[in-house]
């Protein structure tokens, strides 16, 4: 095999996936063995758990009940571009737009596109990885150098051909994101499922004539189902990232839309004097991606023995 | 695949110009290698982002001439592009420009495209060197220290701050970076573009934010790789030995255990180099800078597919580039790793 780099086995992690992930399945590997109770009760002695989970659960609130509450991210206030006040308590952008009712209704998006992406990513990943790693040979090395080519650009191009081709209504968005993030996820499944293969229980279902699928499906992925979880939680920052990233580059959502990447983009411009119109989307962008990256890596040392 | 191979019947790689002969041996091997492969995968990028984005619904011809425009100057205008036919022929013209130069005109900046996106291509490449400049020393140092303190109080807080600040989207951390420097320090100017074209001095200015604003979100997974390396490194015999015999302590983390602990660092920083001199599109299209990775945003924004397959290519291009320099400092630096086929 020819390039070092693309196909050595440990997927290299991008900026923002911080896991080296064949720490990820080294640590799976033990992650079923320590009891359930424990764990909790020690993911809720962390101070950096519980903070991440209050700032993640506030942003669910608001994505869900922003139309309970009667928040209106649409309509003119009357004060165009108002700094921060107590009846507007992030301003308003040049539409008299509330920002405050803007960046909480931004969350839906955020919420929406991003985790379905993830999920999206390992089910297409997961797929792909248990084939390769199950009929090992030619399909496992077609598969590998199809990914080999697919990580040569750079995760952003990529999922610029992709937005290109799909456009970015809501469902091809996830649809792009899942291709984007399957080749690394294909990768670290396969390598679980092959350190799966050599195992006795394997064996034994295929002398009991067990179909392929049937091995697949229901001996192969329960296996490495722990590892698949914690790829959907690793990746699961990064798509929600990407999502913003995309909208920010007016790629993604299309105004008048409360997206946080869409309103940083649009306000830019204001960034000098209006700075509220950029700060607080911003913000609500940061705090979100960071948190769920830190429950990640929170549960994921949790696990670790 | 990168092996590991002590390989007990060859001869101890000395220091004479018997290893110099070998490792540039291995290096002619890798680049003839390569030589065949990198034009394979091009080929194969090439083919699915035309592809992909040949699918694309809208009508550049309509586009670009107008709703004014008759159906038979559309149809001139799509066969003056290359646009008609099959995609297999479409993918045929496009390809033989590609390789003989001819890259076709953009319609959205009625230029051609090999100088637009050669141009822009040398921005990014500044902008990338520069932010690639700044992210290897402080990753090193930084990696180092937590590779020496491990566990301690400060290898626990530089991972937590790099952490978070490298989880921060570029965006986010480029919006603060102006906000903080640009608008109330008026340190450096809002916009990069003005000054992206001056002379050297104003370039510098104009880029350092943009560059600081990439090293954020690079430093915490390079920082992350050196200090595995460096503990891995600091917990070997050698380095044990090395200790113990009294060597400088300035010769031993210089020659056992830097240049042990950076070997998978080197690989890593090949990917994101890659990705830094074609273009951050983000940062670039954040600060207006006018790098490769806007340009293509642009192009993808207005369906200018053939500008957009070039430029994708040219970014594949430095991608495989920047990974085969990546390689050939590995060859040099450790005389252990191969790259060979029997190997895997």
């Amino acid at each position: 095999m020819g390039m070092s780099v693309l196909t050595s086995d440990e997927n290299l992690p991008e900026p923002g996936a911080l896991t080296p992930a064949a720490a990820a399945v080294q640590d799976v590997a033990t992650a079923s063995a320590t009891p359930r109770r424990p764990r909790a009760r020690a993911l809720l002695r962390r101070p950096t758990f519980v903070i991440s989970a209050v700032i993640v659960l506030w942003w669910i609130l608001a994505a869900v009940l922003w139309k309970v509450v009667g928040l209106d991210p649409y309509s003119n206030t009357g004060k165009l571009l108002a700094a921060p006040s107590w009846s507007q308590p992030f301003g308003t952008d040049n539409l008299g737009r509330s920002v405050f009712a803007r960046t909480l209704v931004g969350a839906d998006r955020a919420l929406l596109i991003g985790p379905l992406g993830a999920v999206m990513a390992t089910i297409l990943g997961g797929a792909l990885g248990v084939i390769a790693g199950y009929f090992r040979g030619i399909v496992d090395t077609a598969l590998m150098r199809v990914f080999d080519v697919l990580v040569v650009l750079p995760p952003i191009i990529f999922l610029i051909v992709l937005v290109t081709a799909f456009g970015s209504g809501t469902r091809a968005l996830i649809l792009c994101i899942g291709f984007v993030y399957a080749p690394g996820i294909a990768r670290i499944i396969r390598a679980a499922v092959l350190a799966e293969m050599g195992k006795g229980y394997v064996a034994s279902a295929r002398l009991q004539r067990e179909s392929r699928l049937r091995i697949m499906a229901l001996e192969l992925v329960p296996n490495v189902w722990p590892t698949m979880l914690v790829q959907i939680t690793l990746s699961l920052a990064s798509a929600i990232l990407m999502t913003a990233t995309l909208s920010f580059l007016g790629l993604g959502a299309q105004p008048p839309s409360a997206d946080w990447g869409l309103q940083i983009n649009a306000n830019m411009i204001y960034l000098q004097q209006q700075w509220w119109t950029v700060l607080f989307p911003a913000l609500a962008v940061a705090s979100l991606v960071v948190s769920v990256q830190l429950i990640a890596d929170n549960i994921k040392e949790v696990s670790r023995p | 695949m990168t092996t590991l191979n002590p390989r007990p019947g060859a001869a101890a790689p000395g220091r004479g110009f018997g290893a110099l002969a070998e490792r540039h041996g291995r290096v002619l091997r890798l680049l003839g290698r390569r030589l065949v492969q990198i034009p394979v995968v091009l080929l194969v990028v090439s083919a699915l982002t035309f592809w992909l984005i040949q699918v694309v619904p809208g009508d550049p011809g309509r586009a670009t001439l107008g709703q004014y425009a008759t159906d038979e100057q559309v149809r001139i205008w799509d066969e003056q592009n290359g646009l008609t036919g099959s995609l297999l022929s479409r993918y045929l013209h496009w390809l033989h420009g590609f390789v003989t130069g001819d890259w076709g005109t953009s319609f959205v900046f009625g230029q051609p495209n090999r100088e637009l996106i050669l141009d822009r291509l040398l921005n990014s490449a500044l902008l990338g060197a520069l932010a690639f400049v700044l992210l290897v020393p402080i990753s090193v140092v930084l990696g180092s220290v937590q590779g020496y303190r491990e566990g301690r109080r400060t290898d626990r807080s530089i991972t937590i701050a790099a952490m978070s600040l490298s989880a921060v989207p570029a965006f986010v951390v480029g919006v603060i970076l102006l906000l903080v420097f640009a608008v109330w320090l008026h340190l450096v100017p809002v916009q990069a573009s003005a000054l992206a074209t001056g002379n050297i001095g104003q370039r510098l200015h104009a880029m350092i934010i943009p560059a600081v604003t990439l090293v954020v979100y690079y430093l915490a997974v390079v920082t992350r790789m050196v200090r595995t390396g460096v503990t891995g490194a600091i917990t070997a015999q050698h380095h044990r030995t090395a200790v113990l015999k009294g060597l400088e302590p300035a010769s031993i983390v210089r020659r056992h255990v830097l240049r042990n602990a950076l070997i998978p660092t080197l690989s890593l920083l090949g990917i994101y180099l890659g990705a830094l001199l074609s273009g951050e599109a983000v940062v670039e299209q954040l600060f207006n800078y006018p790098g490769l990775g806007a340009l293509l945003v642009t192009a993808a924004e207005h369906k200018d597919v053939v500008l957009l397959c070039d430029g994708v290519v040219v970014t594949g291009v430095v991608a495989l580039l920047a990974l085969l320099l990546a390689d050939i400092a590995l060859i040099v630096s450790d005389p252990r790793i191969r790259f060979d086929n029997a190997s895997s």
